[in-house]
């Protein structure tokens, strides 16, 4: 199925893994739990000449509770970030999505670094995790960096890292009390990437929030909530969904036949994710669901 | 390139050279022989090409060869060592007609192997859940999901084998 020669490499320690990106980087794809990689590569759609598997690497499977901010590994896979505790108390919004992105082997097998350097539009963690103001840390050989999630992503396929770099970690904050988070998303088939999703994220409660909103454009997109009352949030859904519409309707080439769906779900999305906020801040109480 | 790897495969620990080339069901199929392993459409969409690595099902489509090294492979064929003696998962889709084709067989009852080891009792929509990741173009969903629901009540004692 794969026709071309390949060079493969599974390191067990990211030291050596950081050595080979920093040697060859511009001509190795780093392969992680390969549920997008893999495919491409049956369908002949990406021909890498070297492979560098994280499959073997004992470093990045951790999941860390350094208190204000939870650190997960850049090879944990989706089913475990979805089962963990520590996760599952800090943000449970990004633990829920783990637990119901993809299907049960793609869980069993695909990778929070994977999917965050793959970057494709509509995954699940970007939006969560720009919207919670989360990071991306990036590794090269003898140095590292930390990148704002919002400033990771920035289009279709394409993110802050370099040929050299690997995404080791991504880090979220723990939430505090009277935090409010919310996350939806759609597909038309179960099991698939979202053809939209949106994530928002009040802290603290009261002070105003941002709504992230993915799937429908190559970047997604952060927006301010505007102030609004709580008991009175029909202008401010209003309001949201112009917004989003408006910041979808700069991304999507006019050219494209599905330009005014793409806008409309954009809007859409945006609001659906305030209003099941807006609802959690009525009640008082805190849920992580997704729709 | 050609690497070395050691696999253990339906219990047995094997020694092989794989091209770094080569997709775990290729090798499974073509290396190995063991052809209950289907390859559908290699895009981890259908998940006829359903195993378990290391305990839990993945789609062998798209996993590398040269990258299970060390692991534990488990496929249909160490259900049942004979067609007069199947698995009580096996015998309730023959019992239940849940299959039509039987492409997607192999991939389904793997599925229904790791529901039913993890959930004694699932309910409909657990089962159908569980199969997310199996499709069936024949699109015999109502009867897999039957012999699912009778797998679960004929063999909670003895799924957890394999």
């Amino acid at each position: 199925m794969i026709s071309w020669e390949l060079e493969f490499h599974a390191p067990t320690d990211l030291a050596e893994a950081l050595d080979l990106l920093a040697e060859r980087g511009e001509d190795v794809t780093v392969l992680s739990g390969g549920m997008s990689l893999m495919p491409m590569m049956n369908l002949g759609l990406v021909k890498p000449e070297i492979v560098l598997s994280l499959n073997r690497l004992r470093d990045l499977a951790h999941v860390t509770d350094d208190g204000d901010v939870i650190r997960v590994g850049a090879t944990v896979r989706h089913g475990d970030l979805g089962a963990d505790p520590t996760v599952q108390d800090a943000y449970p919004t990004l633990s829920s999505a783990a637990s119901q992105l993809g299907d049960l082997q793609v869980r069993n097998r695909g990778t929070v670094g994977g999917s965050v350097a793959h970057a494709i539009p509509g995954a699940d963690y970007p939006v969560i995790l720009m919207a919670a103001g989360g990071e991306v840390r990036l590794d090269r050989k003898g140095s590292s960096r930390t990148v704002p999630a919002d400033n990771f992503f920035l289009g279709l396929m394409w993110t802050a890292r370099e040929p050299t770099e690997l995404v080791t970690e991504i880090r979220v904050p723990r939430r505090q009390p009277g935090w409010v988070t919310a996350y939806r998303r759609f597909t038309r088939t179960e099991g698939g990437i979202p053809l939209v999703n949106a994530a928002a994220h009040f802290a603290p409660a009261g002070v105003g929030g941002v709504v992230a909103v993915g799937g429908v454009v190559p970047r997604p997109f952060l927006l301010d909530v505007p102030a609004f009352d709580p008991d009175d949030p029909d202008e401010v859904l209003d309001e949201l969904e112009a917004m989003a519409s408006v910041a979808t309707r700069e991304q999507v080439p006019s050219v494209d036949e599905d330009a005014d769906y793409r806008v409309a779900m954009g809007g859409l999305f945006a609001r659906r994710v305030l209003a099941a906020c807006i609802q959690q801040l009525a009640g008082g109480e805190h849920t992580g669901e997704p729709a | 390139m050609k690497l070395p790897i050691r696999v253990e495969v339906n219990g047995d620990w094997r020694e092989l050279e794989v091209d770094t080339r080569t997709i775990l069901a290729e090798m499974l199929r073509e290396q190995l022989r063991l052809t209950g392993v289907h390859i559908g459409c290699a895009t981890g969409n259908c998940g006829t090409c359903t195993v378990f690595l290391d305990g839990k099902t993945v789609k062998s489509c798209c996993i590398l060869a040269a990258d299970v090294d060390g692991q534990s492979v488990t496929t249909v064929e160490s259900l049942a060592d004979s067609p007069d003696n199947l698995h009580p998962i096996q015998q309730a889709f023959v019992d239940h007609q849940g299959l039509q084709c039987g492409f997607c067989t192999p991939g389904m009852i793997m599925s229904t192997m790791a529901l039913l080891r993890s959930n004694e009792d699932p309910t409909d929509e657990e089962i159908r859940q569980a199969i997310a990741g199996n499709l069936c173009r024949c699109t015999g969903y109502e009867m897999i999901v039957e012999s699912i629901r009778a797998a679960a009540q004929a063999s909670s004692s003895s799924v957890g084998d394999a």
